[in-house]
């Protein structure tokens, strides 16, 4: 499916690939983390890959290699960012020090299995698996 | 529109000189700021020791952690602190793994909360 990368369309965006989760036999325990990475990666498309006065579109897709588990690939065509090779967020520091954002990229790179990014013809396109039983 | 997959509720309760806060459903993009106004009026009225009962809370994004450290610097800035209690499944998972659950070591109870300090 294709969307506007906006905040406005993670509830779509969840529907559909809850659709595939229920399409692969995922049980209810997995629903959070799915839903947790498609918020994850589509709240950092529509804040950070398009200019604020310009978003652009990004593109859900699954399939089901294998009965109990689902592959993702999420697209867009903004700014070059892979999530791979993001730098830590520093965990250790205190409530003073401690930036107030900045953890969405650690959930991500910690449920998502298989992550691999690639930029292809001016796409950025994440692609990543959740398991019945990981 | 709000979609349906986005809801939270958040229970006030005053104790003394603190509130309690039992925030239920889910903590998304959609709705973390929600949190974050119920915190502020808290503090608006004169409440700067909150405790956070996240018994109910089934999940939790990066967004909703956001606002939990920006409600407790905000406490923090007034002498007070806010307090986390009763985490559970998914939600206890995304705080260990960010280990906010060492920047708000998790009480088991909402009594034991209101003890301390």
């Amino acid at each position: 499916m294709t969307l506007v990368a906006k905040a406005e369309s993670l509830g779509p965006a969840t529907e559909f690939v809850r659709k595939g989760a229920r399409e692969a036999n995922l049980p209810e325990s997995r629903i959070g983390e799915l839903d947790l990475l498609i918020e994850e990666i589509l709240m950092n498309i529509a804040r950070y890959a398009y200019p604020e006065d310009a978003p652009g579109i990004v593109t859900v897709s699954y399939s089901i290699p294998l009965p109990g588990e689902l592959a993702l690939e999420v697209g867009d065509q903004g700014v070059e960012f892979d999530p791979l090779t993001a730098s830590p967020p520093d965990l250790t520091l205190d409530l003073a020090q401690r930036p107030i954002g900045g953890l969405g990229i650690l959930l991500l790179q910690t449920f998502a299995k298989s992550l691999t990014y690639r930029r292809e013809q001016g796409w950025n396109r994440l692609r990543f698996g959740i398991v019945a039983n990981p | 529109m709000v979609h349906p997959r986005s809801t939270v509720t958040i229970e006030q309760t005053q104790v003394g000189n603190k509130v309690v806060l039992r925030v239920a459903g889910r903590m998304d993009a959609e709705n973390a700021a929600q949190f974050e106004r119920q915190c502020e009026s808290c503090i608006a009225r004169g409440f700067t020791s909150l405790v956070i009962d996240l018994n109910d809370l089934t999940y939790v994004s990066s967004m909703g952690l956001r606002s939990f450290v920006a409600a407790a610097k905000k406490l923090r800035d007034k002498g007070g602190d806010l307090r986390i209690c009763r985490l559970t499944g998914l939600v206890r998972q995304v705080f260990e793994i960010t280990r906010l659950n060492q920047v708000f070591p998790p009480h088991d109870s909402v009594e034991s909360a209101l003890l301390e300090g």
